[in-house]
Protein backbone atom coordinates (compact mmCIF):
# COMPACT_ATOMS: atom_id res chain seq x y z
CA UNK A 1 0.00 0.00 0.00
CA UNK A 2 1.29 3.26 -0.88
CA UNK A 3 0.95 5.99 1.65
CA UNK A 4 -2.38 8.06 1.53
CA UNK A 5 -1.31 10.61 3.64
CA UNK A 6 -1.15 13.13 0.50
CA UNK A 7 -4.73 11.98 -1.01
CA UNK A 8 -6.26 14.02 2.01
CA UNK A 9 -6.17 17.43 0.34
CA UNK A 10 -7.22 15.85 -3.65
CA UNK A 11 -10.28 15.14 -4.69
CA UNK A 12 -11.33 11.03 -5.63
CA UNK A 13 -10.12 10.27 -9.15
CA UNK A 14 -13.55 10.06 -11.69
CA UNK A 15 -13.88 6.58 -12.37
CA UNK A 16 -14.91 5.70 -16.27
CA UNK A 17 -18.64 4.75 -16.54
CA UNK A 18 -19.43 1.37 -18.70
CA UNK A 19 -22.78 -0.35 -20.51
CA UNK A 20 -24.59 -2.22 -18.61
CA UNK A 21 -25.84 -4.01 -21.35
CA UNK A 22 -23.49 -5.12 -23.86
CA UNK A 23 -22.73 -7.99 -26.28
CA UNK A 24 -21.07 -10.47 -23.66
CA UNK A 25 -24.57 -9.72 -21.41
CA UNK A 26 -26.63 -10.84 -24.29
CA UNK A 27 -24.80 -14.27 -24.80
CA UNK A 28 -24.87 -15.10 -21.60
CA UNK A 29 -28.61 -14.26 -21.39
CA UNK A 30 -29.60 -16.37 -24.52
CA UNK A 31 -27.12 -19.10 -23.14
CA UNK A 32 -29.40 -18.78 -19.95
CA UNK A 33 -32.54 -18.56 -21.66
CA UNK A 34 -32.09 -21.67 -23.93
CA UNK A 35 -30.65 -24.06 -20.93
CA UNK A 36 -33.86 -22.93 -19.08
CA UNK A 37 -36.28 -23.59 -22.29
CA UNK A 38 -34.85 -26.68 -22.64
CA UNK A 39 -35.08 -27.61 -18.77
CA UNK A 40 -38.98 -26.98 -19.41
CA UNK A 41 -39.01 -28.71 -22.20
CA UNK A 42 -37.20 -32.03 -21.02
CA UNK A 43 -37.86 -31.98 -17.10
CA UNK A 44 -41.39 -29.73 -16.54
CA UNK A 45 -41.63 -26.37 -15.79
CA UNK A 46 -41.99 -27.31 -12.36
CA UNK A 47 -38.53 -28.16 -11.97
CA UNK A 48 -37.08 -25.20 -13.98
CA UNK A 49 -38.85 -23.11 -11.08
CA UNK A 50 -37.34 -25.05 -8.74
CA UNK A 51 -33.91 -24.64 -9.82
CA UNK A 52 -34.96 -20.63 -10.14
CA UNK A 53 -35.23 -20.90 -6.67
CA UNK A 54 -32.49 -22.56 -5.53
CA UNK A 55 -30.04 -20.62 -7.33
CA UNK A 56 -31.74 -16.94 -6.19
CA UNK A 57 -30.95 -18.45 -2.58
CA UNK A 58 -27.96 -19.18 -3.58
CA UNK A 59 -27.55 -15.89 -4.99
CA UNK A 60 -28.94 -14.24 -1.32
CA UNK A 61 -26.39 -15.82 0.92
CA UNK A 62 -23.63 -14.73 -1.66
CA UNK A 63 -24.99 -11.41 -1.68
CA UNK A 64 -22.76 -9.65 1.64
CA UNK A 65 -19.75 -11.17 0.02
CA UNK A 66 -20.22 -10.04 -3.85
CA UNK A 67 -21.14 -6.76 -1.93
CA UNK A 68 -18.19 -6.05 -0.23
CA UNK A 69 -15.67 -7.19 -3.05
CA UNK A 70 -17.26 -4.91 -5.24
CA UNK A 71 -16.60 -2.58 -2.80
CA UNK A 72 -12.95 -3.00 -2.48
CA UNK A 73 -12.58 -3.87 -6.13
CA UNK A 74 -14.09 -0.22 -6.82
CA UNK A 75 -12.45 1.64 -4.27
CA UNK A 76 -8.96 0.35 -4.33
CA UNK A 77 -8.25 1.54 -7.96
CA UNK A 78 -9.30 5.09 -6.18
CA UNK A 79 -6.22 4.82 -3.49
CA UNK A 80 -3.87 3.08 -5.89
CA UNK A 81 -3.73 5.02 -8.66
CA UNK A 82 -2.40 2.97 -11.68
CA UNK A 83 0.61 5.65 -13.41
CA UNK A 84 1.34 5.34 -9.55
CA UNK A 85 1.39 1.18 -9.97
CA UNK A 86 2.69 0.97 -13.40
CA UNK A 87 5.95 4.01 -12.15
CA UNK A 88 6.14 1.01 -9.20
CA UNK A 89 6.61 -2.00 -12.05
CA UNK A 90 8.85 0.23 -14.47
CA UNK A 91 11.09 1.26 -12.11
CA UNK A 92 12.28 -2.59 -11.01
CA UNK A 93 13.75 -4.77 -13.91
CA UNK A 94 15.19 -8.55 -13.22
CA UNK A 95 13.63 -10.93 -10.52
CA UNK A 96 12.17 -8.32 -8.60
CA UNK A 97 10.48 -6.68 -11.70
CA UNK A 98 8.99 -10.00 -11.84
CA UNK A 99 7.90 -10.74 -8.46
CA UNK A 100 6.34 -7.33 -7.92
CA UNK A 101 4.26 -7.66 -11.57
CA UNK A 102 3.32 -11.22 -10.71
CA UNK A 103 2.07 -9.78 -7.11
CA UNK A 104 0.44 -6.99 -8.16
CA UNK A 105 -1.48 -8.88 -10.99
CA UNK A 106 -2.84 -11.44 -8.41
CA UNK A 107 -3.51 -8.71 -5.17
CA UNK A 108 -4.78 -5.58 -7.65
CA UNK A 109 -8.59 -6.41 -8.05
CA UNK A 110 -10.31 -5.09 -10.92
CA UNK A 111 -12.00 -6.71 -14.37
CA UNK A 112 -10.70 -6.97 -17.76
CA UNK A 113 -11.33 -3.14 -18.70
CA UNK A 114 -9.26 -2.04 -16.44
CA UNK A 115 -6.36 -4.53 -15.93
CA UNK A 116 -5.52 -4.92 -19.73
CA UNK A 117 -4.93 -0.44 -20.08
CA UNK A 118 -2.84 -0.94 -17.22
CA UNK A 119 -0.61 -3.52 -18.20
CA UNK A 120 -0.35 -1.63 -21.62
CA UNK A 121 0.72 1.26 -19.34
CA UNK A 122 3.50 -0.63 -17.90
CA UNK A 123 5.53 -0.81 -21.16
CA UNK A 124 5.24 3.55 -21.62
CA UNK A 125 7.00 3.71 -17.88
CA UNK A 126 9.70 1.42 -18.70
CA UNK A 127 8.39 -1.91 -18.01
CA UNK A 128 9.87 -4.91 -19.86
CA UNK A 129 7.74 -7.47 -21.72
CA UNK A 130 8.40 -9.91 -19.41
CA UNK A 131 6.89 -7.73 -16.53
CA UNK A 132 4.10 -7.10 -18.38
CA UNK A 133 3.25 -10.45 -19.23
CA UNK A 134 3.83 -11.69 -15.67
CA UNK A 135 1.45 -8.86 -14.67
CA UNK A 136 -1.54 -10.21 -16.83
CA UNK A 137 -1.22 -14.00 -16.91
CA UNK A 138 -0.76 -13.48 -12.86
CA UNK A 139 -4.31 -11.65 -12.86
CA UNK A 140 -5.69 -14.21 -15.22
CA UNK A 141 -4.46 -17.01 -13.47
CA UNK A 142 -4.52 -16.00 -9.97
CA UNK A 143 -6.49 -13.23 -9.33
CA UNK A 144 -7.21 -13.03 -5.37
CA UNK A 145 -10.63 -10.84 -5.55
CA UNK A 146 -12.02 -13.07 -7.60
CA UNK A 147 -10.72 -16.57 -5.92
CA UNK A 148 -12.50 -14.79 -2.73
CA UNK A 149 -15.46 -13.83 -4.31
CA UNK A 150 -16.39 -16.36 -7.12
CA UNK A 151 -14.22 -19.77 -7.11
CA UNK A 152 -14.35 -20.49 -3.20
CA UNK A 153 -18.30 -19.79 -3.44
CA UNK A 154 -18.77 -22.98 -6.67
CA UNK A 155 -15.76 -25.41 -6.07
CA UNK A 156 -14.73 -27.31 -3.35
CA UNK A 157 -11.84 -25.79 -0.91
CA UNK A 158 -9.15 -28.50 -1.91
CA UNK A 159 -9.41 -28.25 -5.64
CA UNK A 160 -9.10 -24.09 -5.53
CA UNK A 161 -5.78 -24.66 -3.29
CA UNK A 162 -4.83 -27.20 -5.50
CA UNK A 163 -5.02 -25.07 -8.63
CA UNK A 164 -3.93 -21.81 -6.64
CA UNK A 165 -0.72 -24.14 -5.81
CA UNK A 166 -0.10 -25.36 -9.52
CA UNK A 167 -0.68 -22.00 -11.23
CA UNK A 168 1.59 -20.33 -8.66
CA UNK A 169 4.75 -20.50 -10.83
CA UNK A 170 3.49 -19.45 -13.96
CA UNK A 171 3.64 -15.77 -13.97
CA UNK A 172 6.81 -15.77 -13.36
CA UNK A 173 7.75 -18.72 -15.92
CA UNK A 174 5.76 -17.09 -18.34
CA UNK A 175 7.61 -13.52 -17.58
CA UNK A 176 10.94 -15.22 -17.88
CA UNK A 177 9.93 -16.84 -21.22
CA UNK A 178 8.83 -13.41 -22.65
CA UNK A 179 12.45 -11.95 -21.76
CA UNK A 180 13.80 -14.96 -23.32
CA UNK A 181 11.71 -15.42 -26.52
CA UNK A 182 10.94 -11.32 -27.02
CA UNK A 183 12.89 -9.47 -24.74
CA UNK A 184 16.04 -8.09 -27.16
CA UNK A 185 13.42 -7.55 -30.43
CA UNK A 186 11.65 -4.30 -29.25
CA UNK A 187 13.04 -1.43 -26.92
CA UNK B 1 -18.09 -22.57 5.30
CA UNK B 2 -16.17 -21.48 2.59
CA UNK B 3 -18.50 -18.96 1.55
CA UNK B 4 -19.01 -17.28 5.34
CA UNK B 5 -15.31 -17.45 5.37
CA UNK B 6 -14.64 -15.28 2.47
CA UNK B 7 -17.71 -13.21 3.84
CA UNK B 8 -15.78 -12.26 6.61
CA UNK B 9 -12.37 -11.69 5.21
CA UNK B 10 -13.89 -9.62 2.19
CA UNK B 11 -16.09 -7.69 4.97
CA UNK B 12 -13.06 -7.22 6.92
CA UNK B 13 -11.06 -6.01 4.13
CA UNK B 14 -13.89 -3.79 2.52
CA UNK B 15 -14.96 -1.98 6.05
CA UNK B 16 -10.63 -1.40 6.68
CA UNK B 17 -10.21 0.22 3.18
CA UNK B 18 -13.48 2.30 4.09
CA UNK B 19 -11.86 3.54 7.18
CA UNK B 20 -8.57 3.99 5.47
CA UNK B 21 -10.13 6.41 2.95
CA UNK B 22 -9.02 9.83 3.98
CA UNK B 23 -12.52 11.62 4.25
CA UNK B 24 -16.19 12.11 3.12
CA UNK B 25 -15.72 12.67 0.23
CA UNK B 26 -13.37 9.87 -0.84
CA UNK B 27 -16.05 7.57 1.08
CA UNK B 28 -18.86 9.13 -0.78
CA UNK B 29 -16.63 8.07 -4.34
CA UNK B 30 -15.93 4.64 -3.31
CA UNK B 31 -19.69 3.85 -2.82
CA UNK B 32 -20.49 5.42 -5.82
CA UNK B 33 -18.01 3.07 -7.71
CA UNK B 34 -18.97 0.63 -5.62
CA UNK B 35 -23.02 1.30 -6.78
CA UNK B 36 -21.90 1.35 -10.36
CA UNK B 37 -20.08 -1.83 -10.23
CA UNK B 38 -23.32 -3.51 -8.61
CA UNK B 39 -25.35 -2.02 -11.83
CA UNK B 40 -23.02 -3.62 -14.11
CA UNK B 41 -22.19 -6.96 -12.31
CA UNK B 42 -26.07 -7.53 -10.74
CA UNK B 43 -27.74 -8.32 -13.99
CA UNK B 44 -24.80 -10.75 -15.20
CA UNK B 45 -24.54 -12.71 -12.03
CA UNK B 46 -28.66 -13.29 -11.78
CA UNK B 47 -28.36 -14.25 -15.58
CA UNK B 48 -25.13 -16.66 -15.33
CA UNK B 49 -26.25 -18.47 -11.73
CA UNK B 50 -30.01 -18.92 -13.77
CA UNK B 51 -28.05 -20.25 -16.58
CA UNK B 52 -25.60 -22.25 -14.18
CA UNK B 53 -28.34 -23.86 -12.71
CA UNK B 54 -30.03 -24.72 -15.87
CA UNK B 55 -27.08 -25.86 -17.35
CA UNK B 56 -26.54 -28.11 -14.70
CA UNK B 57 -29.84 -29.83 -14.74
CA UNK B 58 -29.15 -30.55 -18.73
CA UNK B 59 -26.07 -32.59 -18.67
CA UNK B 60 -25.76 -36.08 -18.90
CA UNK B 61 -24.09 -37.67 -15.66
CA UNK B 62 -22.84 -40.62 -18.07
CA UNK B 63 -21.57 -38.57 -20.70
CA UNK B 64 -19.95 -36.05 -18.65
CA UNK B 65 -18.43 -39.75 -16.45
CA UNK B 66 -17.25 -40.54 -19.77
CA UNK B 67 -15.68 -37.76 -21.72
CA UNK B 68 -13.85 -36.23 -17.89
CA UNK B 69 -14.20 -39.15 -15.76
CA UNK B 70 -11.65 -41.44 -14.21
CA UNK B 71 -9.76 -43.25 -17.42
CA UNK B 72 -10.92 -40.05 -19.99
CA UNK B 73 -7.10 -39.96 -20.70
CA UNK B 74 -5.80 -37.00 -22.90
CA UNK B 75 -9.03 -36.69 -24.91
CA UNK B 76 -10.30 -35.45 -21.82
CA UNK B 77 -7.89 -32.87 -21.21
CA UNK B 78 -7.91 -31.63 -24.99
CA UNK B 79 -11.91 -31.40 -24.27
CA UNK B 80 -11.15 -29.69 -21.02
CA UNK B 81 -8.88 -27.34 -22.60
CA UNK B 82 -10.88 -26.42 -25.96
CA UNK B 83 -14.09 -25.95 -23.48
CA UNK B 84 -12.03 -23.02 -21.56
CA UNK B 85 -11.70 -20.39 -24.45
CA UNK B 86 -15.25 -20.97 -25.82
CA UNK B 87 -17.17 -20.56 -22.07
CA UNK B 88 -19.38 -17.54 -22.25
CA UNK B 89 -19.68 -14.28 -19.79
CA UNK B 90 -17.45 -13.89 -16.37
CA UNK B 91 -15.99 -15.76 -14.15
CA UNK B 92 -18.61 -16.92 -12.19
CA UNK B 93 -19.94 -18.73 -15.41
CA UNK B 94 -16.69 -21.36 -15.78
CA UNK B 95 -16.91 -22.03 -12.20
CA UNK B 96 -20.34 -22.94 -12.05
CA UNK B 97 -19.85 -24.82 -15.11
CA UNK B 98 -17.10 -26.48 -13.82
CA UNK B 99 -18.91 -27.20 -10.46
CA UNK B 100 -21.44 -28.64 -12.46
CA UNK B 101 -19.16 -31.22 -14.14
CA UNK B 102 -17.35 -32.07 -10.82
CA UNK B 103 -21.08 -32.87 -9.50
CA UNK B 104 -21.57 -35.07 -12.69
CA UNK B 105 -18.93 -37.01 -12.31
CA UNK B 106 -15.96 -35.00 -13.45
CA UNK B 107 -12.15 -35.62 -12.14
CA UNK B 108 -10.87 -32.92 -9.99
CA UNK B 109 -7.76 -32.37 -12.34
CA UNK B 110 -9.86 -32.16 -15.45
CA UNK B 111 -12.27 -29.51 -13.53
CA UNK B 112 -9.03 -27.53 -13.03
CA UNK B 113 -7.53 -27.76 -16.29
CA UNK B 114 -10.73 -26.16 -17.76
CA UNK B 115 -10.73 -23.58 -15.33
CA UNK B 116 -6.93 -22.76 -16.07
CA UNK B 117 -8.02 -22.80 -20.22
CA UNK B 118 -11.10 -20.65 -19.51
CA UNK B 119 -8.93 -18.22 -17.19
CA UNK B 120 -5.63 -17.40 -19.81
CA UNK B 121 -7.63 -17.85 -23.17
CA UNK B 122 -11.52 -16.69 -22.55
CA UNK B 123 -11.98 -16.42 -26.05
CA UNK B 124 -14.85 -13.25 -24.94
CA UNK B 125 -12.14 -11.16 -22.98
CA UNK B 126 -9.76 -11.68 -25.86
CA UNK B 127 -11.57 -10.43 -28.74
CA UNK B 128 -13.27 -7.55 -26.46
CA UNK B 129 -10.86 -6.64 -24.47
CA UNK B 130 -7.27 -7.92 -24.55
CA UNK B 131 -6.47 -7.49 -27.95
CA UNK B 132 -7.78 -3.73 -28.10
CA UNK B 133 -6.37 -2.69 -25.17
CA UNK B 134 -3.21 -4.34 -25.36
CA UNK B 135 -2.62 -4.34 -29.12
CA UNK B 136 -1.92 -6.79 -31.56
CA UNK B 137 1.33 -8.03 -30.82
CA UNK B 138 1.68 -8.18 -26.87
CA UNK B 139 -1.75 -9.91 -26.90
CA UNK B 140 -0.98 -12.77 -29.42
CA UNK B 141 2.36 -12.86 -27.65
CA UNK B 142 1.04 -13.43 -24.19
CA UNK B 143 -1.52 -15.83 -26.19
CA UNK B 144 1.69 -18.15 -27.47
CA UNK B 145 3.74 -17.50 -23.78
CA UNK B 146 0.46 -19.41 -22.24
CA UNK B 147 -0.44 -22.23 -24.28
CA UNK B 148 1.48 -24.74 -22.55
CA UNK B 149 0.51 -23.58 -19.26
CA UNK B 150 -3.56 -26.03 -19.21
CA UNK B 151 -1.05 -28.76 -20.47
CA UNK B 152 0.96 -28.30 -17.64
CA UNK B 153 -1.48 -27.62 -14.95
CA UNK B 154 -3.30 -30.75 -16.61
CA UNK B 155 -0.15 -32.98 -16.46
CA UNK B 156 0.70 -31.54 -12.96
CA UNK B 157 -2.80 -32.11 -11.28
CA UNK B 158 -2.88 -35.49 -13.03
CA UNK B 159 0.43 -36.48 -10.70
CA UNK B 160 -0.92 -34.99 -7.51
Amino acid sequence: MPSLKNIKTEAPPEQPARAVFDTGFYILALSALAAGVLVVVLKGSERALEIAQEEMMFMAVLAPKIAAGMFIAATLPLLLPRDKVAIWIGRESGMRGLLLAAFAGAAIPGGPAMTFPLAASFGLVGADVGAIMAFVSSWALLSLNRTLIWEFSFLPVDLVWWRVLLCLPFPILIGLAARAVFGGRDA
Amino acid sequence: MNILIGTVLLGAVALWLYWKLPNAEWRAAGIANAWRMAQFTAPRIVVALLGAGFFAELLPPEQVRALFGEGAGVSGVLLAIALGPITPGGAFVSFAVGAAALKAGATSSLVVTYVTSWSLFSASRFLAYELPLMGRQLALRRLLLCLPVPFLIAGAAHVV
